[in-house]
């Protein structure tokens, strides 16, 4: 269980900060791939326009998913940390050492 | 023809700022009352919800630059500053995924307390250094913003603007400690977004815009005549290697500014933080959206009009001067004077908390808590006076652009925080060592110090973009090896993470009394960072054209 939760923890973390740099640095793909800066879009150049919306729309989208699934986590989180015995006085003095 | 910023009426701007100073005292007033501990005082009593608390980091982000200094730079440089801008939005995102949460749930005041419990105290007065420094820098900067805008508003000389804006302002944030910074930022946020956006679809209305009824995104229609008019302006203009730079220097730092992190802090629990971020990227993004707005008209205008902005950080200004009424205008430098004052409010109550709570702890740390809070108070008060008394006559290394401040953040801080968070094998030795070593030498490799001994040229130089492309992956590489190095080797026995400095990180992530040993303590990822960081370094160091 506890190795599971702590892949799990790790995962997340890497995806959404993955994912929140691009949404941020989506320019840089334009740049990376010139051929995309083609086309409009609400009459705005593509590699204008994309950028603002994903660096809006994009990350607090992002946010969102982050939130609803890492505070899902939390619960699990807390779930497994409630079913641990509770705290002996030898594990206090280890924190002491 | 040159267009000035200049209102017909200075009694009217006068009324706009004095209602808001009005209504910010009464917020600052009413959360005196609230604040009865060093919690209260530091972290709102970690009481703070999150609609409040998103809408309070967005204020606390944009900064007078929001208003003043971007605009001028989306005016000089296009729309590369554009993309420089919007990633800044993930700033606060990330940190709260990164540390923000794992530190809010050990009742953190500023990063610097988890910095002590995890390193020690000879490498928290390290961190707290650079941190007060960049805090100081960055309250200088809005300081002397502040005291030009009242200048400009009300034609008084500079240093009676300093005096009475820089009074004024300190006096309702040491009122308020963090109950008033909060909701009164809060407020503040909403002030800004009204007085950038709404305006502005007036003025939009004048130039012939059907876009006007939401000016953020639906000005396209006046892409085709500013085309024409400007046949550069959408060009991207740079390489891949400056929007990768990008990342070190401004992403990177500003995931360890502490007032931002100080926001995170005074969320009501964990979960409340991370919806506070979502409510913050809606709510910066919407601002933010109205700045390239404003950046895009500015060029428009003077493109179309045959205009010139001489002043180019009073774009917004002399653009609704010339199409909206005295009293429209006025309220639009009321904006810019709360984003200012919300941006002081955040970087005082870093210092205070940096001061008052951090190395306060150090020398006398059996303090109680009411002594801490009135030592937070003065610490707070003496902040403010000092940058008032600081913008009379700046010394010049400290009006350094705060862009190039958040390079020195990112390579100081970052590594300490987010290391410490994640690998428990980061070492007291190796963090002091590589956050020194790498800090000054960001400082002596950037153009502001030896201009001949500098990486990179011109503006990527200049907001330490191409010093941070070296100092940052570098501060991250040496940190990881020498820890490495360290924590094997006998006589730096001392250094090494014991089982406490160990059982924190476990603790802070949510798992209790559970103690793993072989948690967040591999070596091949690290190892893996730092080849990968030693690359960038070299990356960096290739000349810049």
């Amino acid at each position: 269980m506890k190795e599971k939760l702590y892949k799990k923890e790790i995962t997340l973390t890497i995806v959404f900060s993955v994912i929140l740099l691009l949404m941020g640095h989506s320019a840089s793909i334009f740049v990376l791939f010139p051929s995309l800066q083609q086309g409009t879009l609400w009459g705005f150049p593509v590699q204008y326009i994309v950028p603002i919306l994903l660096g809006w729309f994009g990350i607090a989208g992002v946010c969102l998913i982050m939130t609803i699934v890492c505070n899902k986590f939390d619960d699990e989180m807390e779930e497994y940390v409630n079913s641990l015995p509770p705290e002996t006085e030898t594990d206090s003095e280890s924190v002491n050492e | 023809m040159p267009a000035e910023y200049a209102l017909s009426n200075v009694w009217v701007g006068l009324s706009v700022v004095a209602v808001l100073f009005v209504i910010f005292y009464y917020v600052g007033y009413v959360s005196s009352r609230k604040t009865t501990s060093d919690e209260d005082f530091y972290a709102a009593g970690f009481s703070i919800g999150p609609v409040t608390n998103g809408l309070g980091m967005a204020a606390t982000w944009a900064s007078l630059a929001t208003f003043l200094g971007v605009i001028a730079l989306i005016l000089k440089l296009q729309v590369p500053f554009v993309y420089l801008w919007i990633q800044w939005a993930i700033s606060i995102p990330l940190l709260t995924l990164l540390y923000g949460t794992s530190l809010r749930r050990m009742k953190a005041f500023t990063p610097a307390t988890f910095i002590k419990q995890r390193y020690g105290k000879p490498a928290t007065i390290v961190i707290v250094c650079w941190m007060i420094l960049i805090m100081v820098m960055y309250a200088l900067g809005q300081m002397i913003g502040l005291g030009r805008a009242f200048e400009l508003l009300f034609g008084v000389p500079y240093n009676t603007a300093i005096v009475v804006a820089g009074l004024a302002t300190v006096g309702f944030i040491t009122v308020g400690g963090m109950y008033g910074a909060s909701y009164n930022a809060a407020f503040q946020m909403v002030v800004m977004t009204v007085a950038m956006i709404v305006p502005m679809g007036a003025i939009m209305k004048a130039m012939g815009s059907s876009g006007w009824w939401f000016p953020p995104l639906a000005y396209g229609d006046m892409v085709p005549e500013m085309v024409k008019a400007i046949p550069t302006f959408f060009d991207m203009k740079y390489d891949f290697r400056w929007y990768f730079a990008l990342i070190p220097a401004f992403t990177l730092g500003p995931v360890a500014l502490p007032h931002l992190a100080m926001k995170v802090f005074t969320s009501s629990s964990v979960k409340s933080a991370r919806w506070a971020v979502v409510w913050f990227a809606l709510f910066l993004g919407l601002l933010f959206s109205g700045t390239y707005v404003v950046g895009f008209t500015g060029n428009f205008f003077t493109a179309t009009t045959g205009r010139i902005i001489e002043k180019a950080d009073q774009t917004i200004l002399i653009l609704n001067v010339f199409y909206n009424p005295t009293l429209v205008a006025a309220f639009v430098m009321g904006g810019a004077v709360a984003a200012g004052l919300s941006t002081i409010g955040g970087n005082l109550m870093a210092i205070a908390g940096l001061v008052g709570s951090d190395l306060l702890g150090i020398i006398a740390p059996d303090m109680d808590s009411s002594k801490k809070m009135k030592w937070g108070y003065a610490a707070l008060a003496m902040g403010g006076l000092l940058a008032i008394l600081m913008a009379f006559k700046p010394p010049k290394f400290l009006v350094t652009s705060i862009l190039w401040a958040f390079g020195l953040l990112a390579t100081t801080a970052t590594p300490a925080i987010l290391l410490g968070v994640w690998w428990k094998e980061a070492n007291k030795l190796a963090l002091i060592i590589s956050s020194l070593f790498c800090g000054f030498l960001y400082i002596l490799i950037s153009p502001h110090v030896i201009p001949s001994v500098v990486i990179g040229k011109g503006l990527v130089a200049a907001l330490g973009m191409s010093g941070g492309m070296v100092t940052i992956p570098l501060s991250f590489a040496m940190f990881i090896i020498l820890s490495i190095a360290f924590n094997r080797m006998a006589m730096f026995k001392s250094f090494a993470p014991t089982l406490v400095d160990k059982k924190v990180i476990d603790r802070i992530h949510g798992w209790g009394t559970d103690y793993e040993e072989s948690r967040y303590n591999g070596v091949t990822v690290p190892v893996i960072i730092s080849i990968v960081c030693l690359g960038i370094f070299f990356w960096g160091l290739v000349p810049w054209t």
